[in-house]
């Protein structure tokens, strides 16, 4: 039995050493490097004139909410997102100008980073297209990564002739946005 | 997770997948009714070597080879890796199969001086790995949905199982004719532990979208299913050992159990010319103790958030919205754990030759009184195997020839045609010292020089205590 077992290991062996694995690095595994980029919507809205005013009838000063984002500051962001762009779009037909104003603010309401996007009133409701684009890398994007909360101010200018919104004003407000965000995802690190 | 997967490629090195294109229809060595329990049998009783018996190792990889990713050649490693990546298709798979005999043992019976019928038995051990390669994930890491706009992603192209079982058999052979030689086999499976996610369903596809800029439709239908499993990675201990003494114990019927069996016939249609073939493991375990099933079930289409004016015209008020959008989102990948039972199926394997012998061997030609024990010293033939697979059947095709050297040295040579290659040369030799037989197989020969470059290799080697009285008359 023990002279089998040593002819059965030697023939394993023999396997083993006539044959041979060259000219190969298996280190090279160390560094697989992985650089997806994904693109997602964020925020938006689609609004009609009539939107802009209160239960009064009277036109608003400004609308603001707030959302709380975890995305951001998650481990996996943090140690692999190295640029992103953000990317927004108004279409306004309504006579009155706007500044939409996103703060970024960390879980103890600290603001981090504001971004301002201002949006031209659209004479006797001609169509305006206005477009803007955020590129963040380095300091600003350290400032998206400290980020839990996103909190989204609308201010509506007055007109300039004292006009009030109502009920049969013409027009809309359509807001679109989204983010490009590159990752490099090393497994060496 | 990276370290399992280096283990895989160098495994896969140094062993080929399911095939035993050498040992079939190699009638001196008695494994080969493990693969035919109809086969043609030499020998009236054998015992094999506990634990060095049959030990089989095999292990593919369509589509690249380690030397494709692994060369020192200077080339970046990750744009080669990317080519690779690249070149696949989720068509392309790996494919880890290995076996252990424990014990194993077999003895000819009959009523007549002839003994036509003989009985077989014994326990192994198998393990057995099968991934198709997951491409639409794999690009998904390699770009994101960026450039990839209207492209959907099919979640099914990830389809794994692995699975670690102990299989208890006993086998019946009749030679019904001078032609005819039938047989089966029963089998007790006992599984000692089993993944599998091979049921998967749904895309993730991002659309030019109405309301934003994209519309995200994420339709996911994903499952993994275990079983043996949860009791070794969430007890107390991290020591492998107690491991694997706990799954030592789940070797005879201590696992989840299954019953299956295997048939196979040779049929002589001349004197020197014959066809034979088998279909093995048509059966099933059915797992019912220690599951833990993960499940990801949902559909959810995102434009992004409207915060400022959420969609309370519905009649929902701004918190509703809220409430519901954070609770889709939640639900959609929302693991649900589940313990419940589930059946899989072994994968049949079909075996089919014809075989034609030639050069008599001249110390019989005096002597032709029974024509089922003429001998001839070569022999060239065709085989065929198949293995069923998830996505479509793995195919195989096989030439051979067969040499008796002298009665103590018999080979089998193979060129074999498959999904892995084209040059496939394998060999196949069995020593028989007094009652001693020593069988050793190798396939992808041409690749030895550089074990790298090969994408399939296996090899089946054993030793086993054969008595024949016939040979001694």
């Amino acid at each position: 039995m023990k002279t089998l077992k040593c002819i059965f290991f030697h023939a394993v062996l023999c396997f083993v050493t006539i044959s041979c694995v060259k000219n190969v690095d298996f280190d090279q595994a160390e560094g697989i490097v992985l650089t997806p980029t994904i693109e997602s919507s964020l925020l938006f809205f689609d609004e009609p004139a009539p939107s802009f005013i209160n239960e009064n009838g009277s036109e608003v000063a400004f609308v603001t909410d707030s959302v709380v984002v975890e995305v951001f500051n998650g481990g996996f962001v943090r140690d692999n997102l190295k640029k992103s762009i953000l990317q927004f779009e108004a279409i306004n037909t309504i006579d009155r100008a706007y500044e939409a104003k996103v703060d970024f603010l960390n879980d103890a309401d600290e603001l981090q980073y504001t971004l301002l996007f201002n949006i031209p009133t659209a004479v006797n409701n001609q169509e305006i297209l206005v477009e803007q684009e955020e590129i963040f890398e380095g300091d600003n994007l350290e400032a998206i990564k400290a980020t839990n909360k996103l909190a989204l101010t609308l201010t509506i200018f007055s007109s300039t002739d004292g006009s009030s919104l109502d009920e049969d004003s013409l027009g809309a407000l359509r807001f679109r946005s989204k983010g490009t965000f590159f990752f490099n995802i090393d497994t060496s690190e | 997770m990276k370290k399992m997967c280096l283990l895989f490629i160098v495994v896969s090195c140094v062993c080929s997948s399911q095939n035993k294109q050498l040992l079939y229809g190699f009638s001196e060595v008695p494994q080969a009714l493990l693969i035919n329990p109809g086969a043609q049998i030499e020998n009236d009783w054998y015992v094999g070597v506990p634990l060095l018996s049959h030990l089989h190792a095999n292990v593919g990889l369509s589509g690249l080879s380690a030397y494709d990713v692994f060369a020192k050649d200077g080339r970046d490693f990750n744009s080669k890796l990317r080519d690779v990546v690249y070149s696949m298709d989720d068509k392309d798979v790996f494919a880890i199969n290995q076996q252990l005999e424990i014990l194993s043992g077999g003895f000819a019976f009959g009523s007549d001086y002839e003994k036509n019928e003989y009985l077989s038995f014994g326990l192994y051990e198998e393990l057995d790995v099968f991934s198709y390669f997951p491409k639409d994930y794999a690009v998904l890491a390699y770009e994101g949905n960026f450039n990839n706009i209207d492209r959907t992603f099919d979640l099914s192209d990830l389809n794994v199982s692995g699975e670690l079982i102990s299989v208890l058999h006993v086998g019946y052979n009749k030679k019904v004719s001078n032609k005819l030689t039938i047989g089966a086999r029963g089998k007790i499976y006992s599984s000692l532990v089993n993944v599998n996610s091979t049921k998967n369903s749904g895309t993730f596809v991002t659309k030019p979208g109405t309301e934003n800029f994209y519309k995200h439709i994420f339709n996911l239908g994903l499952e993994l299913r275990t079983s043996g499993l949860s009791s070794l990675t969430n007890d107390e201990n991290s020591d492998f050992s107690n491991d694997v003494s706990t799954l030592k114990k789940r070797v005879l019927f201590g696992g989840n159990l299954g019953l299956g069996f295997d048939i196979g016939f040779t049929y002589r249609l001349k004197e020197n010319l014959t066809i034979d073939g088998s279909i093995q493991d048509i059966g099933f375990i059915r797992h019912k103790k220690d599951i833990e099933n993960h499940k990801l079930d949902g559909y959810y289409e995102f434009d992004g958030i409207n915060p400022l004016f959420p969609e309370s015209s519905q009649g929902q008020t701004a918190q509703e919205y809220w409430d519901e959008v954070a609770e889709q989102y939640e639900n959609l990948f929302d693991v649900e754990k589940t313990n419940d039972k589930y059946t899989t199926w072994r994968p049949v394997k079909l075996n089919a030759a014809i075989n034609y012998a030639f050069g008599k061997n001249s110390s019989k030609d005096e002597c032709n009184c029974k024509a089922n024990t003429e001998r001839y010293d070569n022999a060239v033939g065709i085989q065929l195997f198949a293995v069923n697979r998830p996505k479509q059947p793995q195919l195989a095709l096989t030439a051979f020839y067969y040499r008796r050297l002298i009665d103590q040295l018999r080979l089998k040579a193979a060129y074999t045609l498959d999904s892995y290659s084209s040059t496939n040369l394998g060999l196949g030799i069995s020593v028989h010292l007094g009652n001693v037989n020593f069988y050793v197989m190798a396939d992808n020969l041409l690749k030895f020089q550089n074990l790298a470059k090969a994408q399939s290799l296996s090899l089946q080697l054993g030793f086993n205590y054969i008595f024949k009285t016939n040979e001694n008359e």
